[in-house]
């Protein structure tokens, strides 16, 4: 299997390289169940955390760990914005992400009783991987109604060309194959 | 409209839940420790010290018992792996297994990742999760891992819901509640 190193802080992994249109291809990363690497990660990101900062804002599923991670570092609190409605939901925040992926459509949904929180505060957004910024644009648009104000986009890593507004630690090539 | 709660404690660390109606009949206290921080790691400490000592990997299912699995492991220093809801593109060679969830009434997969396999096979496994209910998802993800070839010897979670049951290494108990 073709594998490519990417390095945060001390730990390298070598991550296994997925084709996922023809020709084109990427190191698929999966921060959850890596201790380590969520870990230095995390004492990473924790470190452009502007002094304002009230609370973290992330979604499911694999930056969790990473938000958890950086929460026991900073002591801030963080929110976990879900990709499907939950039975328990109440007056949710409900907002489409746009995405470049054909034919994918995706929902953001955040509980009210969780918006709450956000009101008034300074959140970070908190990412494992941002490419296209699809996703970031999404949670930062349900940060703004939940009447949060976001004073920072972090991610562990930075996959592809866009330029986005994003602090990371790592760049993630997308391979091309002739 | 007034809120109704129940009062419970973590490993030292009390919070009141919502009580919020879930179907016809039935109401739950409401625990979700997605945000918070405290509640995850006191937890995670209180279960590392009850962790039977063979364990040699921790499973947990996707998406709300994550953190916990992920702080277990930084105390234990076993590894976690995460039974997701949706097969993935990217997965190589998928397990999985479908239960009926109490809390949605829907059929739910549980899929194993086939490079996480080797973390199981062999192994024994403790389960993590958050809430042990009707135990659909626990003897789900058991079957599923008994698939793969590990011998789950622990269930470990925060709290046991509805009948009390003594198969699981719980911190707390909630009851089941009538919507009024």
């Amino acid at each position: 299997m073709e594998t490519y190193p990417i390095t945060i802080g001390k730990i390298t992994r070598h991550v296994p390289v997925v084709e996922t249109l023809p020709g084109v291809h990427i190191p698929l990363v999966e921060i959850m169940g890596d201790v380590e690497l969520v870990q230095a990660a995390a004492e990473g990101l924790v470190k452009h955390l502007p002094p304002e900062t009230d609370a973290l804002l992330t979604l499911e599923t694999s930056p969790i760990v990473l938000a958890h991670a950086m929460s026991t570092i900073c002591g801030k609190p963080y929110v976990v914005v879900r990709r499907k409605r939950r039975p328990y939901m109440q007056d949710p925040i409900i907002q489409e992400v746009e995405s470049l992926t054909l034919g994918v459509s995706e929902t953001l949904w955040l509980d009210s009783r969780m918006a709450e929180k956000l009101m008034g505060q300074n959140v970070a957004l908190v990412f494992d991987v941002v490419s296209s910024g699809g996703t970031m644009n999404a949670l930062e648009k349900v940060a703004k109604k939940a009447g949060a104000k976001v004073v920072a986009r972090l991610a562990a890593f930075h996959q592809g060309n866009s330029k986005l507004p994003i602090t990371f630690l790592s760049e993630i090539p997308i391979l091309q194959t002739a | 409209m007034t809120v109704k709660t129940y009062a419970v404690e973590v490993a030292g660390v009390r919070r009141e839940l919502p009580v919020v109606q879930v179907g016809p009949g039935v109401a739950v206290a409401l625990f979700n420790m997605l945000g918070d921080t405290e509640v995850v790691e006191e937890a995670a400490a209180a279960l590392a010290k009850r962790m039977p000592a063979d364990v040699e990997t921790l499973v947990t299912p996707e998406v709300k018992a994550v953190p916990l699995a992920h702080a277990l492991s930084r105390l234990t220093g076993r590894p976690y792996v995460v039974a997701r809801k949706t097969e993935k593109p990217y997965m190589i060679n998928p397990v999985s297994r479908t239960v009926i969830s109490i809390t949605t009434g829907k059929p739910q997969l549980l899929v194993l990742d086939g490079t996480d396999v080797p973390l199981i096979k062999d192994k024994r496994v403790a389960i993590v999760d958050d809430v042990v209910s009707t135990g659909s998802t626990l003897k789900g993800l058991s079957d599923l891992i008994a698939d793969v070839g590990g011998q789950v010897v622990a269930v470990m979670a925060v709290f046991t819901e509805g009948s009390p049951r003594n198969d699981v290494i719980a911190l707390g108990h909630l009851p089941l509640f009538k919507p009024e």
